[in-house]
Parts: C-alpha cells; structure tokens; sequence
C-alpha cells in the first residue's frame, strides 16, 4: 500500500532531516512509526501525505508515484496532523462537507458515515457549531471523522493519540482496525509505545532521521518490552 | 519598565516583521519590504501633501491658515481611525499568544499598554504623514510668516505625537465594542460587518460634508470654523500649532486623558476582557438530515467566499475598493446633470474616459482579495496541501474568487460611467476592456506577490490583511500600474490618437499574460516551497 524509497529531507541549512529511508506497508496493516523528538518522524508523515515537499526518493502509495501522480496518491490517503488546526470560520458539518467534497464522497454515503462516526465519537449536536468554539479534543475528533468518511485506503496519524480522552482513543483504536480488515493500511507515529505494542502489526523505529529497527511487533519486541527496545536503541548512541 | 520595553518589543517586531516579511530568511525581500514601506510613505506624504497645498491656496491669502490644520487633523484622525479600529480586535484583544503572555508574571494593564501602544505607534505614521507636509506646505505658504519659527515646528511636533493618543482610545473603545459583539452576537461575523457598515456611512457621510465645508472656504472660513465647535480638540490644535499654547495644552490634555482613562480603565478589566470575547461555547443541538454534495471548485469557491464574508476584517478591508466602485458608478448615474456641468465647466479637451478609466483603476487596486489569501491559509495550509487537489487549480481558484467579485462590479461601474458621462459606444467598450484587462493583471498579479511574500506565521488575521508585504505590493504596484496606463495614454496621443488606447490595452494584456504564465508555470512550486 505504501512504499517508501530511499526517501530522504534536507532542510535549507545542509541539516538532514531524514536519511535514506525505505520502508513498505501492506494492505490491512497497522505500521507504527517511533522515535525521539526530532527524529524525523514527522517530516516523513508530512512527504507521505504529500503535504511537505521532497527530493531525494520516491513515495509511492496504492500505486501511485507521490512525485508523479500526486492527486492520484491524495485521493486514496487520509493525514491526520498532530495538532490538526481545522478553518475556524466553518461549522462542523461544513468542513466535513467541504472535505468531502474535495473527494468526491456521494451525498448519501458522507450522509451515512458522517452519522455513524460523529455519533460514535458524540459530536453529531456540536456540528451545527463554529469550529471556533471547539476544545481541542472535538477538534481532533472532527479531524478523524473527516478522515474516517473519505474510508482511506492509506491513514496517516501524526500522534493520534494526543488530546483525545479515553473512550475516543478505544472507539479511534477500533476504527483503525476496522479499517485495517477491509484491506486499508494505517501508518501512524506515537509516543506511547504501550499502545503501539498492541495495535501495530509493523514498528519501525527512526533515530536522528535513520531507521534503526523496522519489523512485525513481535519479532522486535521479543521476550522484552517495546519500551526496552526502543530505550535500548536510544542508548546506543 | 524593563518588562514593559520587552513587552513592546514584542508587539513592535511583530508588526514590523509583518510588514517587511523579512525574518532574518532573505535579504532580497527585506530591501522589497523596506523599498515597499519608503513607497507608500512616499505616496502618504505626496497625498497630504497635495491636499494641504490646495487648502492652503485658499485659506492662506486670507489668513485663516488655521482650517488646513482642522481639516488635516480630521483627515488624521478619521484615517487613523478607520485603519486601526478592527485591527484592536486581533492585535489587542485576539493575539495568539494571548495566552503565553498573560501566564507571564506581568500586570495585566502592562501587558493592555505594550498592546495598545503597537496601535499608537500606527496612528502616530498616520498623523504624521498627515500633519507633516500640512506644516511644510504652511512654512512654505503662510502670509502671516508663522510657519518660519523653530517654535511652530516644536509645536507641530507636540500635535503629531498628541493627536495618535486620542486616535488609539477612540479606536480601542470601538475595537472593544466590535470585539465584544462577535463574542457575544451568534452570528458574530454578520453583527461585526453591520457596525462596519454603519461606521463606514458615517465615514463617507463626514467626508462629503467635509468637501462641502471646503467648497465654500473661501467665502465663510470664519463661518466654517465657528461651525465646527463641535470637533473642540480639532481646533485647539490647530489653534495651538498656529502658536496658541494655552490651547495646544488643552489639546494635548484633551488627547492625553481619553488615553489613559481607556487604556488604564481596560487594563484593569484586561484578562476579563479578552476572556468573554473569546469565550464562545460550541452548542449542542444539532440534528444531523441528508447532506447533500458538489464538486472539488464549487467546495473551493464557497471556502473562499466563507472565510471572505465571514471575516469582516478581510471584507472590510479587501472590499473596500469594490464598495467604491459601485457606489462611485451609481453616485454618477444618479448625479449625472452635476457631473457633466463639471465637466462642461472645465471645458477644453478634458479626457473623460481616461479619467473615468484611471478613478476604476484606483478602485480596483484596493480591492487585494488574491494577495492576502495564501498567508490568511497559514496554519490552515496543510488542509488544502493534503486535499486531491493540483497546485495550479487551488492558485486558479483563489485568483477566480477576487475575480468573481471584481468582475460584475466593474462592469455595473463601467456601464453607469459611460451613461453618466455620455461616453460613445466606443469609448464605453475600451473603459470596459481596459477596466476588465486590469482586473485580470491585479488578481493574477496579487496571486503572485501572495506566493512570493507570505505570512503563514501571523499572530492574525489583522496582520495579514492590513499590514503584509503582499498586500501593499498587491495594491500599490496596480495603482503604479494605472499612472503608467495615464503616462501611455498621453505618450500614445502624441503619435495618434488611436495609439493612445492601444498602448495602455498592449500594457495591460502582457502584464497579465506574463503573470498568468507566471503563476501556471512557477505558482505550484512556489505553494510547494512554502
């Protein structure tokens, strides 16, 4: 589904963000992306999901050359951003609209999804509100109902897990892996490495912009912990 | 006061850095920054300048050189006003860092005055610019040899830094009002553009009774000025600059003390005050019905309109111009017998359509909708980035939007010009071809200097739509544009007549050809870079 070449950023500066990077995520897979701060995982969320440039590498998903066929490669993804800034000035339901519009999603299925996900996250009474007037954990969530409806068969979750309460983060876990059964992928980083040991099939582990460690979960972790793994690859500086 | 200069500091740099988007990154934008700010300083001082001189035509001989300082100081005051009044919204009430700031172990009315002061410091340019070529031009002028002491000059000193005082409370009364009305008002962008409009009645309502108070000066300027008792501060300093320095300290009190009440009063109530005007709950009764679809440039195009009528501070601003416009074409229809008696009266071979063609052009250039709509995107961006949708097309469809709007008004404006001022058929279609040959040029133009200097890091919106970079290249160099437009009309009629349209129409369609190219070819990777 998504196959990252030899993919690396340089920041203006000389400073290399990420370095040859190449790593693949199947269909129905839930690839977790760890590091530090700083490590480049971000960067490389943000070329995937074609919304920062790059030049040494290709990025190619479902097929399509992100390079190349940018569109193409934007209309079977969905990006969720760490800190998803939503246009202030629309209601809810017009930006999940305007979303869906942007992708062409039927009248009466963004209807239907729209209330199947806005009922489960308990945000369908808030959409007839300004964005504006939104916390920060119905923004989030207003940001992963918009991803959800265009039923992505790539989502790309910068720390998902952030600002979300409890029951969101259940119900988001088990969106994702629904996702996952109907042949989608999700790729998403995390600092919480509890919830990555559990839900990811794949871990990939970034360090000052190179990939140390890449795997199924299980065969990373081992008899350890997740944690232990990734605090021990942090100590082999 | 170490934390207040800190905190001043702040604020100045940046509406500095906003205005000259240099940040350190590139030189080449930073001399375009500061070349762009000595340009429009040159044009403020040109323009009051031209308009004392005509003043002081009439009033000197007659030793009444006192009303040119009432009328300019008006001019100060009301332009400061209209400039500074919303942006007290975003720069007072509505920074960012509002919350980073008011953590801080500093007073709340410390934090209130290094605000407002950033508003003083925009006043100050105004009266400045204002007040300072009406007393070069009184030097120069007076009959009454007051103009030539260094103490007249120590006096206009106290008055342009006197007048901003009185000019920043009023604005920051309003701007608290307007502030308080879209926290507090449902619709807070429709209650915010109808106080804007009521305020801009207002505006053009004194300034046509200004005009006409300055037709008949000549004849009654004592009359003129006993009539305008109500404006008392205006006349104490006038009063004072002309060497009254009893009434120069009643001005300066007068401007001093409004400030302070406003500015101390408000910073006792600050963190309150900027708590209840962004306190805005979402609701929760929403019902969910059918939705209902459109396509990717329909989704584009209601973004756009959205965030242009939903932001009075953007549709004030950016709109202005094509407020103008329609409202100078239906003035003229209505007004038709006057306006060709005027004409009539200059008599010779006065070049109506020209005219006509340069008063649109004038119109247009303020109206920068394009320029500031990729740094209004700012935090935004990544949205339209992430969408299924090609560069060029978003470009094309933001230029589309100012297109949309500035269009249909330049063809109701031309088509009630050219009845207004009997032009020939012919006349009327090269008004309208040379109006619409520039509409295009500034959209796609503005486009351009919006890629090229953006400001996604402004602290809001304010910033972007009255002080960036883009948007004063995006209106100035248009207006640059029209006087070339004049100077090759000119130059045209010198050879033939004909050349004397076909020039300025050559001009207008390669700048817009060669900014069209330029944002097809170069526009997808300059959104890229961003």
């Amino acid at each position: 589904m998504l196959r990252i070449e030899h993919y690396s950023k340089t920041y203006p500066g000389g400073k290399k963000a990420v370095d040859d990077l190449t790593l693949h995520v199947r269909p129905g897979e839930i690839y977790g992306f760890i590091g530090h701060n700083g490590a480049g995982k971000t960067t490389t969320l943000r070329a995937v999901a074609g919304v920062m440039d790059f030049t040494e590498g290709t990025i190619i998903i479902d097929g399509h050359d992100m390079k190349k066929d940018p569109v193409g490669a934007k209309r079977v993804t969905a990006f969720l951003p760490d800190n998803p800034d939503l246009y202030e000035f629309m209601k809810g339901i017009d930006y999940l609209n305007f979303i869906a519009d942007l992708y062409d999603i039927p009248a009466d299925q963004r209807t239907a999804d729209i209330k199947k996900y806005a009922d489960a996250f308990e945000l369908t009474g808030n959409l007839g509100s300004a964005i504006g007037s939104y916390s920060h954990g119905m923004r989030q969530k207003l940001a992963l109902i918009s991803a959800f409806i265009r039923r992505p068969k790539l989502l790309i979750l910068d720390e998902p897990f952030v600002g979300l309460d409890p029951s969101a983060s259940h119900l988001m876990k088990g969106y994702l892996a629904d996702l996952c059964r109907g042949g989608s992928a999700v790729f998403f980083s995390t600092h919480v490495l509890e919830v990555a040991e559990k839900l990811c099939h794949q871990i990939a582990i970034i360090k000052d912009g190179r990939l140390v460690k890449c795997g199924a979960t299980d065969d990373l972790v081992g008899d350890s912990s997740l944690e232990n793994v990734f605090l021990e690859l942090e100590g082999d500086k | 006061m170490k934390k207040f200069f800190a905190l001043l500091k702040v604020s100045v740099k940046s509406m500095l850095l906003s205005s000259t988007n240099s940040r350190g990154r590139s030189r080449k934008k930073a001399v375009s920054g500061a070349g762009a700010i000595v340009l429009i300083a040159i044009l403020g001082l040109y323009l009051s300048g031209l308009y004392s001189f005509m003043l002081m035509q009439v009033l000197a001989p007659i030793h009444m050189e006192v009303l040119v300082f009432i009328f300019m100081g008006m001019g100060a005051l009301m332009g400061g006003l209209l400039f500074t009044t919303f942006a007290v919204k975003g720069v007072v009430f509505g920074g960012k860092d509002n919350d980073l700031l008011l953590s801080m172990p500093v007073s709340s009315t410390m934090l209130m005055v290094s605000r407002v002061s950033a508003i003083y410091l925009e006043n100050l340019l105004f009266s400045f610019f204002v007040l300072g070529p009406a007393g070069a031009v009184c030097a120069f002028m007076t009959q009454a040899g007051v103009g030539h002491s260094l103490l007249f000059w120590v006096r206009l000193l106290i008055a342009v830094f006197a007048l901003p005082l009185l000019d920043t409370a009023l604005s920051v009364l309003f701007g608290a009002l307007v502030a308080f009305l879209s926290a507090k008002v449902s619709k807070g962008a429709l209650g915010q553009n109808i106080v804007m409009a009521v305020y801009m009645v207002a505006v053009f309502w004194f300034a046509f009774n200004l005009n006409g108070m300055i037709e008949g000066l000549a004849a009654n300027a004592m009359g003129v000025k006993e009539s305008l008792s109500w404006a008392a501060p205006m006349l104490w300093m006038a009063d004072g600059i002309m060497g009254d320095w009893g009434k120069l300290l009643l001005f300066a009190l007068s401007c001093a003390v409004p400030f302070v009440l406003v500015v101390f009063g408000l910073g006792r109530v600050y963190r309150q005050a900027v708590t209840a005007f962004a306190a805005r709950s979402a609701r929760n009764d929403y019902k969910l019905s059918a939705q209902s679809a459109s396509g990717q440039k329909k989704a584009l195009l209601a973004k756009e309109a959205k965030r242009f009528f939903g932001t009075p501070m953007y549709l004030w601003n950016a709109g202005i111009g094509l407020i103008m416009l329609v409202a100078m074409g239906v003035a003229a229809l209505v007004m038709q017998k006057d306006l060709r008696g005027f004409i009539a009266m200059i008599g010779g071979d006065f070049p109506v359509a020209l005219v006509a063609a340069a008063v649109m052009g004038f119109c247009l250039s303020m109206t920068a909708i394009a320029a500031p709509s990729i740094s209004l995107e700012g935090k935004y961006l990544w949205i339209l980035r992430e969408a299924p949708v090609g560069e060029s097309a978003l470009l094309w469809m933001k230029t589309g939007f100012q297109l949309l709007l500035s269009v249909p008004c330049t063809i109701v404006a031309g088509v009630c010009l050219a009845i207004a001022l009997e032009l020939s058929p012919v006349e009327g279609v090269a008004l309208l071809l040379i109006t619409l040959l520039f509409n295009g040029g500034h959209a796609v133009f503005g486009m351009l200097v919006g890629l090229a200097f953006p400001k996604l890091d402004a602290v809001n919106e304010t910033v972007v739509v009255k002080q960036s970079l883009a948007v004063w290249l995006g209106m100035f160099v248009p207006m640059a544009m029209v006087g070339v437009c004049c100077l090759l009309y000119w130059l045209g009629g010198m050879i033939t007549p004909w050349a004397s349209l076909v020039l300025p129409v050559i001009l207008l369609a390669v700048w817009m050809a060669v900014c069209a190219l330029m944002l097809t070819k170069k526009g997808p990777a300059m959104l890229r870079a961003l």
